[in-house]
């Protein structure tokens, strides 16, 4: 008897703890990420794909692409976009004009002025946070990289510690050359460029984080910078958690920032209803991160998540469920390269380069600065094999350097393919036949947990040891730690990166890849670095500084056609994305400059 | 006893030190381009980053020592210093991650200790029956399970079939009062604070999500405990107090309750110890598969993201854990045979 009415009371309880009924709210959005949540909400820090995403919520910027085009910039929190043509950029391009639109509230109900719209770029660029974004405003403005740089300017030390090191009468002066950069004009803000830059309006389009607008007297009332020209080295680099908007906001955005739950982690946003387009029809926004894509897959099948993000290895899985709708090949502004290294240190670096030497159990220092062996490396990859077998055709083969969807790219530019002979002849021609003769022993690395690139390297290493016995490649995969100490020494012979862009123009990857002062010529020893000076740096330079459309796509034309021939790296993908909903969400609009998945102000969600 | 206990906790600062000192020799082996990691997640957050800049900024590239002198000034100041991974500084952390796992281990220890002493009282009473073979392969299976695979199978059915047990701690709509509402949070355990805030509506969504896992959990280690109670219980039964017992004419349930059970129960109690000690640290899979944010997943990012502040920190509070929970087992030892006397 006991045990029955134990038995009863336990199936009751079971009963009702598991009464669950899923109940369509058309009013909250729910979207579940992979591993990896936003790492702060500071604009003026912000540089992850995570944190720009509710970012793009919360804030709004000057410009926006209209209907996620990139050819096609409209105002936003400006009321018109800058042109030669009305009167609002001057001739040169040197002097940008921007009206500001009046009547928009922030959250906190004050309302816009061009006064915030400065205060935000400005402290951005005073608070300049190591690693972070604001290189994109000290290019243009001040023709210089960081605060750091603008401080040596005038006159102070470029390898300070501590700010307070440096003399206050110099970093005044700092101060006074950042400032002159954009003055206040009535309801206009006024840009003033150290030289022309074309992209500039897409730095401060919608998708870059960067630019966001935000309040000032709110920043200063909760501990930012006060806007006093003598007082702004304290909150110069600071820790990310110390800055003032790292897990605070006040935006003129559709939604308002409720909380950001890092033990859970996950942000609730909730509709800010003064928001001057109009209020949004999603009340309320819930984006977590759950690494498990087992439960982000139950999750969105159940309908407790609107969508969820999916890896392209687990497409299959979800193109046949019902309720669910699959968006593929959206194009995105990124690139995926084999890199090689022109001057690759051999001491200590004896497991990827073996003997250091070119008898057949090693590879020397200067072995990928003979262009032959990059490249026969280039020809020996199979890149329709990759792109079809491992990416399962999520991409396009690229043309160079430049991704295909940018500006001023040269889409009938030869390149390379999978062409053994070819292969072999380069090789043969390399250091002068030794290299054939000899045989070479070398480690390729990519970091541990990206398959993808494991399969790129393996394809890679399949075609050269067929081309000849005594070539002999080892795929290495290295923990990310010690990808990046490598890195750092240029230890790594080949590696492979991605690269994603941070605005929509051809600039943004000739630099990096190419320029003597770019991240891979860091990475890539200083025969890179040489080579770059003596051929890329002044067509580089010339390219950003050209405000003629036609002058510049010569110039990028002139730059992927050296990058080519000159094989200095292997882009090898050109990935495209997608997105993963259920049916009843509504105005799914897509921009490849945009951080957010998706622009959740456009979104709504009808039941089918 | 007393002195027993007082001359453990005075060990403890020993142990404490041991261990904080061990984690930053190993660090040590790292150079501060590898350390760098914890900044700058994946080659993609490489973005005109200046590894140099964030090594000078975040003090990466000064000695060991002096590292390590200046993590314990701060952390006799109470600061146990910030954790890029958990995105909070590290004692809030596990402030906050912590309890996720308490509340946990709290629901999972009796159905694992009572389920697990269960199966193993009834194999060993009818040893090399049907009954025994049946239970003994019925828990090894789960035993043997990867606690992956198991997790999964559990949150397939009982979510992806019933939509019974949902993934997480709460439910969305209780995730927003909990977070945004006048919810007051006293302990960080979403049962305890649902009633203490008098809203019956979360606890039993708190308890909802606590089922999947708790099943898990149970399934997965009773083998452990049924084949301890199992073997200590026959040796036990073939001791010469029980025969005696028996001769005496008690029955059989007061032979196996008080004579058997009780006396097969120390080496269960050091298991059951160290069980909990599992539980507390955290179940890295089951918080991974049922989105169950606990301090196990929290110091496993730490860890993998080479976040140092973190991992001393939590190895700090899993240290004190250890010897706190010992010590506990060692009283227990004591109040179970009383023929056990702590010096």
């Amino acid at each position: 008897m006991k045990a029955k009415v134990c038995s009863l009371v336990v199936l009751l309880l079971l009963l009702t703890l598991s009464v669950s009924v899923f109940a369509f709210d058309p009013e909250t959005w729910v979207y579940v990420g992979g591993a990896g949540g936003p790492q702060t909400l500071d604009p003026a820090a912000a540089y992850d794909t995570a944190s720009g995403e509710i970012i793009h919520y919360v804030y709004d910027n000057l410009f926006e692409y209209v209907g996620g085009d990139l050819d096609n910039i409209g105002p936003l929190l400006a009321t018109e976009v800058p042109t030669v043509e009305n009167g609002l950029m001057s001739e040169d391009g040197r002097t940008i004009r921007v009206p500001i639109r009046q009547g928009v509230k922030f959250h906190n109900g004050a309302e816009l002025t061009a006064e915030d719209v400065k205060y935000s770029f400005l402290r951005g660029m005073l608070a300049d946070p190591a690693g972070g974004p604001m290189w994109m405003f000290f290019e243009p403005l001040l023709g210089v990289q960081t605060m750091r740089d603008v401080i040596a300017m005038a006159g102070g030390p470029d390898d300070f510690v501590d700010i307070s090191e440096v003399d206050p009468a110099i970093l005044r002066k700092a101060y006074d050359l950042v400032d002159a950069t954009m003055e206040v004009d009535g309801n206009d803000l006024i840009f003033h460029l150290a030289n022309p830059y074309p992209p500039f309006i897409n730095i401060l389009t919608k998708g870059g984080s960067w630019a966001s607008i935000v309040c000032k007297d709110w920043m200063i009332a909760n501990g930012a910078w006060d806007g006093n020209p003598d007082t702004w080295p304290k909150w110069y680099d600071q820790a990310l958690e110390e800055m003032t908007l790292y897990d605070k906001a006040c935006g003129t955005g559709p939604f308002k920032l409720d909380t950001w739950d890092k033990s859970g982690a996950q942000v609730l946003l909730s509709r800010f209803d003064d928001y001057w387009r109009g209020p949004a029809a999603l009340k309320n926004v819930v984006i977590k991160n759950i690494p498990e894509f087992a439960t982000r897959l139950l999750m969105l099948r159940a309908g407790d998540a609107d969508a969820i993000y999916v890896g392209q290895q687990d497409l299959p899985q979800v193109r046949t469920i019902p309720g669910v709708t699959v968006v593929e090949d959206l194009p995105q502004i990124t690139n995926t390269v084999l890199f090689f290294s022109f001057t690759i240190p051999v001491e200590g670096n004896e497991d990827l380069v073996g003997s250091g030497k070119l008898d057949g159990n090693g590879i020397p220092s200067d072995f990928f600065a003979d262009v032959n062996v990059r490249k026969a490396f280039a020809y020996a990859f199979d890149y329709e094999a990759y792109l079809n077998e491992v990416v399962l055709g999520a991409g396009q083969i690229p043309k160079g350097p430049f991704p295909q969807s940018l500006p001023y790219v040269n889409t009938e530019q030869e390149y390379f393919s999978h062409d053994l002979a070819k292969a072999t002849e380069y090789f043969k021609q390399a250091f002068n036949g030794e290299v054939w003769e000899k045989g070479f022993k070398v480690g390729i690395v990519y970091n541990t947990g990206n398959d993808a690139r494991k399969t790129a390297l393996e394809i890679l290493e399949f075609n050269i040891e067929q081309i000849n016995p005594k070539f002999q490649v080892e795929v290495i995969g290295l923990e990310w730690a010690t990808v990046l100490d490598k890195l750092r020494s240029s230890s790594l012979p080949v590696f492979v990166m991605g690269w994603l862009a941070d605005f929509p123009d051809t600039h943004n990857f000739a630099v990096p890849f190419m320029h003597s002062t770019g991240t891979f010529a860091g990475y890539c020893g200083q025969g890179l670095i040489d080579l770059a000076k003596e051929q890329f740096d002044a067509l580089i330079d010339a390219g950003i500084k050209a405000t003629d459309p036609a002058e510049r796509e010569k110039i990028y034309h002139e730059l992927q056609r050296l990058y080519v021939e000159q094989a200095i790296a292997m882009p090898f993908m050109e990935a495209t994305t997608h997105r993963v909903m259920r049916d009843w969400v509504q105005g799914f609009e897509y921009c490849p400059a945009y951080a957010a998945n998706y622009d959740l102000y456009k979104i709504s969600k009808v039941q089918q | 006893m007393l002195t027993f206990i007082a001359r453990r906790l005075l060990f403890l600062p020993v142990v404490l030190i041991g261990v904080t000192l061990l984690i930053f020799v190993a660090m040590s082996l790292l150079s501060p381009y590898q350390l760098v990691s914890t900044y700058i997640k994946s080659p993609e957050e490489l973005k005109n980053q200046s590894l140099d800049d964030l090594v000078r900024k975040y003090g990466l590239d000064q000695p060991v020592h002096v590292r390590y002198i200046n993590w314990v000034k701060n952390l006799l100041k109470g600061d146990l210093g910030y954790s890029v991974s958990a995105n909070m500084h590290v004692a809030e952390a596990i402030a906050k991650r912590f309890p996720a796992t308490l509340e946990l281990a709290l629901f999972a220890i009796i159905p694992v200790v009572l389920g697990g002493i269960w199966l193993g009282t009834i194999s060993a009473k009818h040893y090399n029956k049907p009954l025994d073979h049946f239970s003994r392969v019925f828990a090894i299976v789960g035993w043997s399970l990867p606690d992956f695979v198991f997790g999964l199978i559990v949150l397939m059915i009982f979510y992806g079939v019933f939509g019974w047990f949902p993934p997480g701690r709460l439910s969305m709509w209780a995730d927003s009062i909990v977070l945004t509402g006048d919810f007051v949070r006293y302990t960080g355990m979403n049962t305890v604070d649902a009633l203490l805030n008098k809203r019956l509506d979360i606890f039993w969504d708190a308890v909802r999500h606590l089922i999947a896992p708790v099943i898990t959990l149970s399934y997965l280690w009773w083998a452990y405990l049924l084949r301890i109670t199992r073997s200590s219980m026959l040796e036990v039964m073939n001791k010469d107090y029980v025969r005696t017992a028996r001769a005496k004419g008690l029955t059989e349930r007061v032979v196996m309750n008080r004579h058997v059970r009780r006396n097969a129960l120390i080496p269960v109690a050091t298991v059951s110890g160290s069980m909990v000690l599992g539980l507390l640290g955290g179940v890295v899979i089951v918080e991974t598969v049922f989105d169950y944010k606990g301090i196990g997943l929290l110091t496993a990012t730490g860890a993998q993201q080479l976040d140092y502040t973190l991992v001393l920190g939590t190895t700090l509070f899993y240290g004190l854990l250890l010897v706190l929970v010992n010590l506990v087992v060692d009283v227990l030892y004591a109040i179970i045979d009383p023929r056990v006397r702590l010096e």
